[in-house]
């Protein structure tokens, strides 16, 4: 009878024990290796996973670029699109990488951020279908079911399209798939969807031998802008203004070392994000190294095209997203005084 | 040797003309080696309708330290109020009540299934703050000197009846209250366990000696335990005989003398129906 | 019961097969619903995109157990500790309410109101609160699961015999020692059966926390490994995480039901013994 309740105890302590030491585990910090001792920590929230289009990014970090700046640079990932801001606002990172239209609808919100350089000149987002929808070109989509990801300024740039092309929007009927743009072209449940990139999910479809057909919003009547931006605090543009020119000076050199090896640059972004797939990365990389750089030879990588920004702006309030034309506000949503070779 | 805790206080009432009770921490006895005495204890009290019943009425008793008085009667006299009054878990409306510390044996064994039976008896001492090893071993002592040596670490599930109601009557003892109130304690045994279990009871006694009161609705019982035994009548509960039980123990059924008091008892009881009209 | 007759290697050999026995019936039917499974990918012409076969999911689970113990024990870090913290609070706010009314009136609705609470709304809070290490996670866990921890806390104490606490008090038991010695431990089956609950639902939470606060790092656990893949069209590899979470989902209940035979074996005795 004795045993019993010792063998009780023993157990209850065993039990205990691997409690605690699963909780010390979790708890203790997983230290990230510096390499130089005097360097400030900076976090960078991404818009997504890490993907292609973070590729010089990564490629900065591993090769020590950024400590060599003085600048310990840590990414985070997000669980949906509005948090980078939303966390850069609130003090708790240090830049975001997000999207002009969200940029812009943050500050109407008045958050004060300003965007310091553009990862992709070009809008990524495009309506894509496959070929058994018969869809070749936008007026194709009449009377047809779009799939979107539920996000609110896309919407506004598929009714634009539809306009452009002469289709009423209400003939389209939108489905909110979430981001699962791909299953729902795949199952046939959708026409086409707005909301994938011609830079990844129609490179998915290509790898797969579905042959979509990609229309880039852009082409389809929408103003140009960046897709993806690298986003501030509007003091910390005022004060840290050589922090944030050293990021860019480092991040400069990052994407030449992605135009040099785009192969190095992919397995980096698989290590960083052990669900991408790495020949997808490779083949997005590549597809993406054009729209990286401004079409201008002589303005520098991250370029922001003020009359592109004015146009896209008056596009955004025109279209009622936005509540103040932001080419009428005070400080511009953007600027390239921290780009290498400029505002000096 | 009876195990003694920290005395507690004594209830004494006195009262005439029904107002409250009122109490005095007078750490005196009872006179001489009067346990228990009630000197015409009436309570009454209402019941969820809200109508008054009147449990006792007028009740005089008394028993000596050491002896064991058996209350026995049909439902509704009392019984159970009596014990907790001498149990000063209430108090009366009228009347004299003067005892020696007592503790309650419920009719339920109510031994907790989280402990086993050694635990379950030492609750009172582990409640006054002796260690648990300490409560233990006081237990463990009391457990072989009556004959439940073996079955310290049983859970109450896996005890039968009978050996439950006996580590129920160790954790009384172990209590440490010098008084002890026994209500119906083998009233859901069956009969061979119930002759068992008292045999066993007037064994226990000899070793370790208490005033008790115990209630029974079973005559021969209380005539085989006791040394006196008080007869009430119900509606209000009342004491219609006493018999004082003069026989050596053990004592045993088939006696001629048990006999002859059960029947006297037993007339006593049917006097005490046609005179209320049942 | 047990036969105790035969030399006691049979009897071994006895208790295995009768193990087994017990095990075949939920084996089978998981055999079963796997070869549907496979049968309608196969014969449906399913994408894998959309349903991966079975095998397919099993080549997975196959090819990237590194990946997926590295997330495995993140998740279960998570779950071991949220669960812990929240069958702690839950308990002790249960008693708390068991002991004051005013408390209960108090805090009970609130509690009600906690387990409708978006979390992806919070998420951004946490963060922002606690950054992106495993404090944010703990708290969608705990907020998850406390809840039922403390409804069968309150009820297990509010359920307990009454004339138990009489005796104790009788016995010269204080209000404390009463709820020591006779209403903690009456109450504890029913807060181990919170507990069950509790476990079971702190998986989904773990997959809820991990979806919904931000990361740093390529290991985030099971959950943020089955969305990072749904959006890298990696099906395949999402189910065999997802069907690593649901295995580690079944051994934790298992062990806690483990636990329980060993911290309270009086449990589940029936009530109300024949006497």
């Amino acid at each position: 009878m004795r045993a019993q309740s010792t063998a009780r105890r023993a157990a209850a302590s065993l039990l205990l024990t691997c409690i605690c030491a699963a909780a010390l585990s979790a708890c203790g910090s997983k230290q990230d290796a510096v390499s130089a001792p005097a360097t400030k920590p900076f976090t960078v929230m991404l818009d997504w996973f890490p993907n292609a289009d973070h590729a010089s990014l990564y490629t900065a970090i591993a090769h020590g670029y950024f400590s060599t700046v003085g600048l310990d640079v840590h990414p985070v990932v997000p669980t949906e699109s509005a948090e980078p801001l939303k966390l850069l606002a609130a003090g708790k990172v240090d830049m975001a990488i997000s999207y002009e239209p969200q940029l812009l609808l943050a500050r109407d919100e008045g958050l004060k951020l300003v965007s310091i350089g553009a990862l992709v000149q070009r809008p990524l987002t495009s309506i894509i279908a496959l070929p058994s929808a018969h869809v070749h070109k936008v007026s194709d989509l009449a009377g047809k079911r779009v799939g979107t990801a539920g996000i609110a300024y896309q919407a506004t740039e598929l009714h634009t399209a539809l306009r452009v092309a002469g289709v009423n929007p209400s003939s389209v009927t939108e489905s909110d798939v979430g981001f699962n743009l791909v299953p729902a072209m795949l199952s046939g449940k959708v026409a086409a969807t707005l909301g994938g990139y011609w830079n990844y999910e129609a490179i998915q479809l290509q790898q797969m031998h579905k042959n979509p057909v990609v229309i880039p919003i852009d082409h389809a009547g929408v103003p140009t802008y960046n897709e993806l931006v690298l986003v501030v605090r509007a003091e910390e543009a005022r004060t840290d203004g050589v922090d944030l020119r050293a990021f860019l000076q480092a991040l400069t050199r990052g994407e030449q070392q992605v135009r040099a090896n785009p192969a190095a640059a992919a397995a980096l972004i698989v290590k960083a994000n052990p669900s991408a797939e790495e020949k997808l990365q490779l083949a997005s990389i590549e597809a993406t190294l054009p729209a990286t750089l401004p079409s201008e030879h002589s303005n520098p990588y991250g370029w922001q095209e003020p009359a592109a920004w004015a146009t896209f702006g008056h596009w955004m309030f025109t279209q009622g997203l936005i509540h103040s034309d932001p080419n009428s506000a005070g400080l511009p949503p953007f600027t390239n005084e921290f780009l290498p070779g400029q505002g000096i | 040797m009876p195990i003694q805790l920290k005395p507690r206080e004594r209830r004494q009432q006195d009262t005439s003309g029904g107002s409250q009770a009122a109490l005095t921490n007078a750490v005196g006895h009872a006179p001489a080696e009067q346990a228990v005495v009630l000197d015409g204890v009436s309570h009454a009290y209402t019941d969820r309708r809200g109508a008054p019943v009147h449990a006792l009425a007028d009740v005089s008793l008394r028993t000596a330290r050491g002896s064991v008085l058996a209350v026995v009667g049909p439902s509704g006299c009392g019984k159970t109020t009596l014990l907790e009054l001498i149990c000063a878990l209430q108090q009366p409306d009228a009347g004299i009540l003067r005892c020696e510390p007592a503790v309650l044996m419920p009719q339920r064994d109510l031994l907790m299934p989280w402990l086993c039976a050694l635990d379950n008896a030492a609750l009172a001492l582990r409640i006054a703050g002796l260690p648990r090893a300490r409560a233990r071993e006081r237990g463990a002592a009391l457990f072989d000197e009556l004959g439940l040596g073996g079955f310290e670490r049983a859970r109450p599930h896996e005890l039968s009846g009978g050996m439950r109601q006996r580590v129920a009557f160790v954790r009384t003892l172990l209590s440490g209250k010098p008084l002890l109130c026994l209500d119906e304690p083998f009233g859901a045994l069956d009969a061979i366990t119930r002759q068992e279990m008292q045999e066993w009871l007037t064994g226990a006694l000899v070793r370790e000696p208490r005033t008790v009161v115990l209630v029974t609705h079973d005559v021969e019982e209380a005539i085989v335990l006791a040394d006196r035994v008080a007869v009430l009548a119900p509606r209000p509960g009342h004491v219609i005989a006493e018999l004082s039980v003069d026989l050596p123990r053990p004592r045993t059924r088939t006696n001629p003398a048990v006999i002859a008091l059960r029947e006297q008892a037993l007339r006593a009881l049917n006097l005490g129906a046609t005179e209320d009209g049942r | 019961m047990t036969p105790n007759d035969g030399p006691p290697r049979a009897r071994v050999g006895q208790a295995i097969t009768r193990r087994i026995a017990r095990g075949l019936p939920a084996a089978l039917l998981a055999l079963a619903l796997l070869g549907a499974w496979e049968a309608y990918v196969d014969i449906g012409s399913v994408s894998p995109i959309v349903l991966p076969a079975p095998h397919e999911v099993a080549a997975e689970i196959w090819n990237n157990a590194g990946l997926l113990s590295a997330n495995l024990e993140l998740t279960a870090q998570e779950v071991g500790l949220g669960v812990l913290l929240a069958l702690l609070l839950g308990f002790m706010l249960g008693v708390l309410i068991h002991l004051s009314p005013l408390l209960r009136r108090a805090v009970y609705p609130l509690a009600v109101g906690s387990q409708a609470v978006p979390i992806a709304l919070i998420g951004v809070l946490l963060v922002f609160w606690w950054g992106f290490g495993v404090l944010p996670k703990l708290f969608v866990i705990v907020l998850i699961c406390f809840f039922p921890v403390v409804v069968t806390t309150v009820d297990g104490l509010a359920s307990v015999d009454p004339d138990q606490l009489k005796l104790l008090r009788t016995l010269g038991a204080s209000r404390w020692q009463a709820l020591r010695f006779g209403e903690l431990p009456a109450a504890l089956p029913a807060a181990l059966s919170g507990a069950r609950i509790a476990l079971a639902v702190g998986v989904i939470g773990a997959y809820i926390a991990e979806t919904s606060t931000a990361t740093s790092g390529p290991y985030a656990g099971l959950g943020h490994q089955i969305n990072a893949d749904i959006n890298a069209l990696q099906t395949p590899r999402a189910y065999a995480a997802a069907v690593v979470l649901f295995v580690f989902a079944i051994a934790c209940f298992y062990t806690l039901a483990l636990a329980e035979r060993v911290l309270a074996p009086w449990a589940n005795r029936p009530r109300g013994e024949i006497r």
